[in-house]
């Protein structure tokens, strides 16, 4: 056996079940815990998720506003347009 | 079609007939007390203050306010929508 | 088509159309259309020094798109009419 397709079989057998669950999963999964926004232009929001939809649009609870990992504000609830996201990420 | 579970737009609706601060593409900021907004995030504001934040040739942050009576905001441009109290 | 109403209540209003470019015109509404494309006559460019290659433009038709803000005054808009039809989620 080559040395390339011991490879191959290597890396067969590690192919675990890996369960995979709809990403709308994952948003039930997080909706009322902490999380990270990242928008595109870089700012960053961590807060409590109040709400989420298919746009992408969220709703935060006790957020502050990060630029450049330095806080620049404290907001109550927020609503963020979903075009602006780059990622939501739990906590 | 009409649960109760809430979805994010549910906020600004509850924003209505309150003051509220929008944060916006290209460096602005407004507040003002929002009479309508939209699916799109379209907004109209009463009484709204735009601040427009610059750098000057010494590279310093400067900030200038515009007023205006009514208005009409298009909703590509808002990033962000909050009540302003609580800042 | 809540904010296309609201547009049609406008015609023949003089309006302020600020443009993401900067561009600020002043104009009577004449038409909006569903992506807010607007028509505006009798047009003066309020920065008129600063974007100079407006100045002969009497008329101009505006791509919805390129509109940042609409100014207006009080007494252009019904607000209470604006806050129902908003709640209705018209």
């Amino acid at each position: 056996m080559s040395e390339v397709e011991q490879q191959q079989n290597q890396s067969q057998d590690q192919q675990k079940p890996i369960e995979i669950s709809a990403p709308s999963k994952f948003i039930d999964e997080i909706t009322r815990s902490k999380v990270i926004v990242k928008l595109y232009s870089g700012e960053e929001y961590h807060g409590l998720l109040d709400s989420i939809d298919g746009y992408m649009n969220i709703t935060l609870e006790e957020t502050k506003e990060f630029i450049n990992n330095k806080l620049i504000k404290s907001y109550g609830d927020v609503f963020i347009r979903g075009n602006n996201v780059l990622y939501i990420s739990n906590v | 079609m009409s649960e109760s579970k809430s979805e994010p737009l549910d906020l600004v609706r509850l924003l209505l007939d309150e003051k509220i601060h929008v944060k916006l593409r290209g460096a602005r900021e407004l507040s003002g007390k929002l009479q309508a907004y939209d699916s799109h995030c379209n907004l109209v504001l009463s009484d709204a203050v735009e601040t427009i934040y610059d750098t000057n040739e010494n590279n310093e942050l400067i900030s200038r306010n515009k007023t205006s009576e009514i208005l009409f905001v298009r909703g590509d441009s808002v990033i962000l929508v909050s009540s302003p109290s609580d800042e | 088509m809540l904010f296309l109403s609201f547009f049609k209540t406008l015609v023949d209003r003089e309006i302020t159309v600020e443009l993401k470019n900067g561009v600020e015109i002043r104009g009577v509404l004449k038409t909006a259309d569903q992506y807010f494309n607007l028509k505006l006559d009798n047009v003066t460019c309020i920065n008129e020094s600063k974007f100079p290659h407006l100045s002969s433009v009497k008329s101009i038709f505006l791509r919805g798109s390129t509109v940042r803000y609409v100014h207006l005054t009080n007494n252009d808009v019904d607000t209470n009419l604006l806050q129902d039809a908003s709640r209705r989620g018209e």
